[in-house]
C-alpha cells in the first residue's frame, strides 16, 4: 500500500519565533515616550536609511510607522487607524508604577485626560494651501489660453 | 524573598510562579499566569479589561484612595536592620492590614447601599407609571360621575308612596327629559 513516507512540512515554529520578536510593534507606552519633543523630533528628522520602506523619511509617530511617500502618509492621518491611535494615546499609557498602585502599593491616581493632534497639523495646512495656490494659478493659466484661442 | 504584583491583573505573584517578560529598553513585565500574559500579548488595556485591579479601581468599584494604602510602598530607602523595630513592623502589619479590609469592605457596602436607593426609587416611579395595568383608569368613572350630577342638580322632588301593607316609603320623583329621537325628528320637520 502506497503511503506517504516522509514529512514534507515541517511546521512554522520556528519562523514564528522569528516573527515574534522582528515583528513586535511598539507599546503605548513606548510610544508615549517617543512623543516627548526632544525623541520626536529625531524621529521626524531621520537619516536616510535604505532598508526601512520610504527610507525612513516619512514616519508616524503615534503609529509607529514608515509610509513610503508624503502622500501615503498623509493618507493615513485620515485613516480610522490612525483616528483610533491618537483615541487611544489620549489617557497617559497604563505602567508598572500603575499596576503596583492598583494592587494597593500606595493610593491609586486616575489616569488625566490630554489633548493628541496628528503630528506637524500646522505644517500640512500650509502645503495643502501651496497645492490650492499651484491650483488657482494653472486654472488661471488654462482660462488666459483659452481667452487667447 | 519578594512577592511581586503582575502587570496585569496586579495580584501578588509568589516565588516559583507565572512569567516574566523583559523589553528592549529593560523594563520588566511581570505576569501571574498564562491569561495575564496571553492578554498582555494581545496588547489589551488593563484599564479596560473588566477584571483586574486596575478596572476595578478606575470604575470605582473598590476603595482606590485611603491613607491605609501608603503603608505597603516601595521606598528605594535602605534600613538597617534592628530587631526591635522589625518585631513592632511585623505587629503594625496585621494592625494595617485589618484597617484596610475593614474600610475597603465598607466603601463596597456604601456603594451597593446607594444601589438600593436608586432601585427603590425606580420602582416607585415604574408603579405610578403603569398603575393602568392593575386598575384601570376608567373604574369608578360612572360613580364619579354620577356624584358630580347630584352635586350640579338642584335637589330632586321626592314623593311618598304608601304600601298596600301601609308602610311609607320616601321615592325619586322620575325626572321628566324629552326622548332625544322625538327632539331630532322635529328639528328634520323645521330644516325642510
Amino acid at each position: 500500500m502506497p503511503y506517504k513516507r516522509k514529512k514534507y512540512h515541517n511546521g512554522d515554529t520556528h519562523l514564528k519565533k522569528r516573527w515574534r520578536v522582528r515583528n513586535r510593534k511598539k507599546d503605548l507606552d513606548e510610544i508615549d515616550v517617543d512623543l516627548k519633543e526632544e525623541n520626536a523630533e529625531k524621529l521626524l528628522n531621520q537619516e536616510v536609511n535604505l532598508d526601512i520602506p520610504g527610507a525612513a523619511q516619512h514616519y508616524c509617530l503615534h503609529c509607529a510607522r514608515y509610509f513610503i511617500d508624503e502622500h501615503a502618509l498623509s493618507e493615513h492621518f485620515k485613516t480610522k487607524v490612525h483616528k483610533r491611535r491618537l483615541k487611544a494615546l489620549e489617557l497617559e499609557p497604563y505602567s508598572i508604577e500603575e499596576s503596583e498602585r492598583a494592587a494597593g502599593h500606595g493610593n491609586f491616581k486616575l489616569a488625566t485626560k490630554r489633548k493628541i493632534v496628528t503630528q506637524n497639523s500646522d505644517k500640512q495646512d500650509i502645503t495643502d494651501r501651496d497645492d490650492e495656490l499651484l491650483e488657482d494659478s494653472s486654472a488661471k493659466k488654462k482660462k488666459t489660453e483659452e481667452n487667447d484661442a | 524573598m519578594r512577592i511581586e504584583t503582575c502587570y496585569f491583573c496586579s495580584s501578588r505573584i509568589y516565588p516559583g510562579h507565572g512569567i516574566q517578560f523583559v523589553r528592549n529598553d529593560c523594563k520588566i513585565f511581570r505576569f501571574c499566569r498564562s491569561k495575564c500574559h496571553a492578554a498582555f500579548k494581545k496588547k489589551k488595556n488593563p484599564r479596560k479589561t473588566k477584571w483586574t485591579k486596575a478596572y476595578r479601581k478606575t470604575a470605582g468599584k473598590e476603595l482606590a484612595i485611603d491613607p491605609s494604602f501608603e503603608f505597603e510602598k516601595r521606598r528605594h530607602v535602605p534600613v538597617k536592620y534592628n530587631r526591635e523595630l522589625w518585631t513592632k513592623t511585623v505587629e503594625a502589619m496585621k494592625k494595617v492590614e485589618e484597617i484596610r479590609q475593614r474600610r475597603s469592605n465598607n466603601y463596597i457596602m456604601q456603594r451597593l447601599r446607594k444601589g438600593r436607593e436608586v432601585e427603590w426609587q425606580r420602582d416607585v416611579r415604574e408603579v405610578q407609571r403603569d398603575i393602568s395595568l392593575i386598575r384601570s383608569p376608567a373604574a369608578g368613572l360612572k360613580q364619579r360621575q354620577a356624584e358630580e350630577d347630584t352635586e350640579m342638580e338642584v335637589e330632586p322632588e321626592t314623593i311618598q308612596v304608601v304600601d298596600s301593607k301601609g308602610r311609607k316609603q320616601v321615592i325619586e320623583a322620575p325626572v321628566m327629559v324629552p326622548a332625544t329621537g322625538e327632539m331630532i325628528e322635529d328639528c328634520g320637520e323645521v330644516d325642510l
